[in-house]
């Protein structure tokens, strides 16, 4: 089964927990300093195309779980990679010296939404929020609902009354 | 427009929002006199956040809502939120709904490719083409309205669990004859045309390696010469059961990209 060799592979190579979650479907979790190293070596397996790069909060926990997919045209089976980072000094060493360009504007994304530090990405700037000064807008403590209310209720207007009063 | 000076020669030019035929978008231009010195996107005006309105609310209410993600191709993001719904809780769809899921699929993405074909004759100037394809495809969305009862939006038809409802008997026969009428529009549009093969080959090449790099997916690396397609590499729903070529060309070039949808 090629799934299982991929994993026996990597486990060699690094330190992680590995399985087979079905067919086509491989996921590692890996701790934050080896993840370059360890997104070097698969891209040299054949996971060559970066499909995603996402971020899942989870304040109880006080961490960020980065989550990476990887797809390998030549084996057709598509690698999630996860790492768990601190949440309140979000930092993390980026991937694009790995995967390039598309690993770029990912991490471009996920630093506007999250406020992650990517180091090594050549540009973070803002790419959709214009004049933004509250807390990243992806986190779960930001009340988007509040936000609108303080923004752009009108209080005058009887129409917007029965949405934002409702509540 | 705002005009900002930063050197001597150097002005900021805010360029847009405009919809060129890729959703509203914007460019930053830094210009030097006529010349244009570095150009930055602006891609924010149709970001929604979907992943954080759907935090607030349940996977039945965020079917509907997935459907506002893209309007080219609600249904497909009906499937795919359906699809990850449905694997995350264990849940098995019955036969029929998943045939019923990739007829519907197929039909959305032809008259995806309609619009693109649209919106590429505007680029090319060719004004009857974006007629023929909108006027086209809206026979396609004449059988979303009857079998979902939307016409572009389809109000999570697609559903996890499922489809909300069976095909209407009548869909059996107006499906073939929508899709009989649509082939004779492709065949046309396919015709040699030397108008478009003059304003298509060799614009915009882009390289196997480039399009790896870049991560370009679909009909686009398809006409960079991947043979790839996610429906036979790793087939979702029933589409392992069916015999279907995958397109290919060697060039990379808009006409190549035009020839594969």
């Amino acid at each position: 089964m090629l799934e299982k060799e991929i994993i026996d592979k990597i486990e060699k190579k690094f330190e992680v927990e590995g399985s087979v979650q079905r067919e086509r479907r491989v996921i590692v979790k890996i701790a934050p300093d080896k993840l370059v190293e360890l997104c070097k070596f698969i891209k040299d397996l054949g996971f060559e195309h970066l499909s995603s790069l996402s971020v899942t909060d989870w304040p109880k926990r006080g961490i960020y779980e980065h989550t990476y997919h990887a797809w390998s045209y030549k084996d057709k089976i598509l690698i999630t990679i996860k790492t768990e980072i601190n949440r309140d000094k979000p930092e993390i060493d980026s991937v694009y010296p790995v995967w390039g360009e598309s690993a770029q504007i990912h991490e471009r994304e996920m630093h506007e939404l999250f406020g992650v530090e990517y180091k090594g990405n050549p540009d973070l700037s803002p790419l959709f929020l214009e004049e933004w000064h509250e807390k990243p807008p992806f986190r779960k403590d930001f009340d988007w609902r509040e936000y609108v209310r303080k923004n752009f209720y009108d209080k005058e207007n009887e129409r917007e009354r029965v949405y934002f009063e409702r509540v | 427009m705002e005009l900002e000076a930063i050197g001597k020669n150097e002005y900021e030019l805010f360029f847009g929002p405009a919809h060129p035929g890729s959703g509203n978008f914007s460019v930053k231009l830094k210009i030097d006199g006529e010349r244009v010195v570095s150009a930055r996107a602006d891609p924010g005006y149709l970001h929604r956040g979907f992943e954080k309105l759907m935090e607030y609310r349940i996977p039945i209410q965020n079917a509907v809502l997935s459907d506002r993600i893209c309007v080219l191709e609600p249904l497909a993001w009906n499937l795919i939120h359906a699809e990850a719904v449905e694997e995350l809780m264990g849940i098995e769809v019955p036969e029929r709904a998943k045939y019923i899921r990739v007829i519907m699929a197929e039909l959305s993405r032809i008259q995806s490719h309609l619009i693109w074909y649209g919106v590429l004759s505007i680029g090319t100037g060719f004004q009857t083409g974006f007629k023929l394809a909108f006027g086209y495809r809206d026979f396609i969305l004449d059988l979303f309205e009857l079998i979902t009862g939307g016409r572009v939006y389809p109000t999570g038809y697609i559903c996890p669990g499922g489809v909300r409802r069976d095909l209407p008997e009548s869909a059996k026969e107006r499906i073939p004859k929508v899709l009989d009428k649509i082939e004779k529009m492709i065949d046309f549009v396919r015709a040699e045309n030397p108008a478009n093969i003059a304003r298509l080959r060799d614009i915009g090449v882009l390289k196997l390696e480039d399009a790896i790099r870049l991560g370009a997916t679909g009909p686009v690396i398809r006409a960079s010469g991947l043979k790839t397609d996610v429906r036979k590499d790793e087939p979702y729903e029933v589409y392992d059961r069916f015999d279907f070529e995958i397109p290919v060309r060697k060039k990379g070039d808009a006409y190549a990209r035009f020839q594969i949808v």
